[in-house]
């Protein structure tokens, strides 16, 4: 029988990929993470978790910070023997010790630990933070990138989420916030990948009234069925796919809370 | 002249008031989410009366309907003979500690008229009597695994539900198995599989999912379908609950050649009075018997009442073959409208219960654009569900609706100028 639980290696995926993954944005966003990389030499750090996913994350003099899939060019090489300590890295009960770019160190603890407490500070955000519409619209955009790329890690890896996904056709759907940011989720022969931009064209969208609905979605205090009877979400096009991504939205509360 | 544009001011008004009171305002098929009103704007979202082939929503807006509350109506809401039966039963007592020998009298129409009936099972919902089915199913074969039709939906029990849904356990579903529909050989080879462990087949009479074209059974299905489970002791159960009697009074099973074991039905019995009846054969009266199963309106005597002045009339009016004729009429009209405007519109399933799609994109935003213009201009339709027929339908109404239609293909045309 299928085990319903959220798994170590699904969370894996999706703290690599959606957590991590979200310093691309924090750094494009936010001029504090672009201060802690200006003027310093480019660095790769490569994620390689046993049994789990591999990344390698590269920060830019200019500020920049983008994901690549696999190890290829890394300068720092952080090893885990399992998801469960990969995952305990992003909890911060485990402390990762780099196999390669010792020399490297004070990146690690200068720049890479300052720029995740504050993707921290974002995704975790207090309410009092909140109440600065600025910080409020970055932190809601940073949570949209976060789930639209857990979406597609827990269709791919969670026994559940791959049920969902196998019943989606090829296509891109939109999962946007109304004169906000956007992104897209591509199905490809039952797999998928975010991509963290508005869909030019798609066969599916869901679209959120503004930036305080996609939140109060995000943090559970409004449901998106209801949202639609209100007009609060907009949904169209293939309404199997919306439907579907829907029901591994649901599931990505049980990998991020 | 063209049609008014309706607007739901009211409508919006008692929503917001029900959003307050009721999970989502409006729940299930009837609300926007799952009746997939795109966009919510365009539709009503309260009705206030009905009449024949119309409703009136609480804003006024009167529209010929298609949807006919998802088939409970099959001759005319409020058909007066009907209503008078129900009405002068409603008199005499409904819901009492000795249940209507109204009942009696519908279970002897029932087998009367179903094929395959000896004896028939009354409840209020679809749900109930496909959950009944299959738990005779198991209790006749001492076998848990049942097997569905890729595509199926047999009401909201968890064990109708998939894995994925809100609420539902792997528990909930870790007997059932999953077959593509007209695919035989993959059916056997599941029973294969599976041998002596299947209790039931159960699949409608044809493949009437929602946000698909409908899909006919191939020719000869049924009877392999028959024989197999006959040969591995697997109870056959066919859903009627959507297509009963719009197909054939007989039972859809009878329509296309068959006889099920169990068959299940429920809209159209009483014409929006609330039962549903699993009829089935002889064998499996006894494993229905042994079921604790039964409900604090199940035995109700007005819609046992109304069940049967509706059937009778149904006979009466040799019901499938005129909904088949209007039907016909119905979407002949729409596919000319679409194709004067450019559009290809697909007609798939039984005529009865038509399923449209607009094919000339692979989004839907076109057919879904142009539902949205009908229902405005007080065509009832929805995008992606099939429609049901009911008697009352004129031909003055369907001259009206291939009016709207065309406007509707204009309307979606002119905001779509690069494709048409």
């Amino acid at each position: 029988m299928v085990d319903s639980r959220p798994d170590a290696r699904t969370l894996a995926y999706i703290n690599l990929y959606a957590v991590l993954g979200t310093l691309e944005n924090l750094c494009e966003l936010d001029e504090g993470a672009r201060a802690l990389l200006t003027n310093k030499k480019p660095i790769a750090i490569g994620f390689q978790v046993k049994g789990g996913p591999s990344a390698t994350l590269t920060f830019y003099p200019n500020g920049r910070c983008r994901m690549e899939d696999g190890l290829t060019h890394c300068d720092i090489l952080l090893p885990f023997s399992s998801c469960e300590k990969f995952n305990g890295m992003i909890d911060g009960t485990v402390t990762p010790i780099p196999s390669k770019g010792f020399q490297h160190i004070k990146f690690l603890l200068k720049c890479f630990v300052p720029l995740t407490d504050l993707l921290t500070k974002y995704m975790r955000a207090k309410p009092e933070d909140l109440e600065d519409p600025v910080f409020f619209d970055k932190s809601t955009t940073l949570m949209l990138y976060t789930i639209a790329v857990a979406i597609a890690q827990i269709g791919n890896q969670d026994a559940i989420g791959k049920f969902s996904a196998h019943l989606i056709p090829d296509g891109d759907i939109s999962v946007c916030i109304k004169d906000g940011p956007g992104a897209t989720i591509r199905v490809e022969d039952h797999h998928m990948i975010t991509l963290k931009k508005p869909a030019a064209t798609y066969r599916a969208v869901m679209e959120f009234r503004d930036m305080k609905l996609a939140r109060d979605l995000f943090d559970g205090n409004v449901n998106a069925v209801a949202c639609i009877g209100t007009g609060d979400i907009r949904m169209g096009g293939m309404i199997s796919m919306v439907d579907n991504v829907n029901r591994i939205l649901d599931r990505v509360a049980l990998y991020l809370a | 002249m063209a049609s008014k544009i309706n607007t739901y001011e009211k409508s919006r008004e008692w929503f917001d008031r029900a959003t307050k009171v009721i999970p989502s305002g409006v729940y299930g098929h009837l609300g926007p989410a799952e009746g997939c009103f795109i966009p919510v704007s365009s539709f009503p979202l309260m009705g206030d009366r009905a009449k024949g082939s119309y409703f009136w929503d609480v804003d006024g807006n009167r529209f010929i309907d298609y949807m006919c509350a998802y088939g409970p109506n099959v001759l005319g809401y409020n058909d007066p003979d009907v209503d008078a039966a129900a009405l002068e039963q409603a008199k005499k007592g409904n819901c009492m500690t000795s249940p209507s020998y109204k009942m009696v009298e519908l279970a002897e129409l029932m087998v009367d008229t179903v094929n395959c009936a000896d004896w028939a099972f009354f409840a209020k919902n679809g749900n109930d009597v496909t959950t009944a089915a299959i738990m005779a199913a198991r209790a006749a074969t001492h076998r848990k695994k049942i097997i569905f039709v890729n595509g199926f939906y047999h009401g909201v029990a968890p064990w109708t539900q998939k894995i994925d849904y809100p609420g539902v356990l792997p528990e909930d579903v870790a007997n059932n198995l999953y077959v593509d529909w007209n695919d035989f050989e993959q059916l056997e080879k599941t029973v294969a599989e599976n041998e002596g462990e299947v209790a039931a087949f159960i699949s409608t009479p044809y493949l009437h999912g929602n946000f698909a074209d409908n899909v006919l059974p191939a020719d000869g299905y049924w009877q392999k379908v028959r024989k197999l489970c006959t040969e591995k002791g697997i109870v056959l159960i066919v859903d009627d609950v959507r297509a009963g009697f719009r197909l054939d009074l007989a039972g859809s099973d009878h329509f296309y050649g068959i006889e099920a074991d169990m068959i299940c039905f429920c809209k159209a019995i009483a014409n929006g009075w609330n039962v549903s009846c699993l009829c089935g054969k002889d064998f499996l009266k006894s494993a229905v018997s042994s079921l604790s199963y039964t409900g604090s309106y199940w035995m109700s005597a007005i819609p046992f009442a109304a069940g049967i002045a509706c059937i009778n009339k149904m006979k009466e009016l040799n019901l499938p073959v005129l909904l088949r004729e209007k039907a016909l009429k119905v979407t002949g009209a729409l596919k000319a409208a679409a194709e004067n405007n450019g559009f290809d519109l697909r007609v798939s399933g039984e005529p009865a219960l038509f399923y449209l799609r607009i094919a000339n994109d692979d989004s839907l935003v076109l057919h879904q654009e142009w539902i949205s213009e009908m229902v405005k201009r007080g065509v009832f339709m929805t995008s992606h569900h099939n429609h049901f027929l009911n008697a009352s339908l004129t031909d003055e109404d369907i001259k009206q609706t291939a009016e709207i239609a065309d406007e509707a293909f204009k309307a979606v045309a002119k905001n779509h100028p690069d494709l048409f």
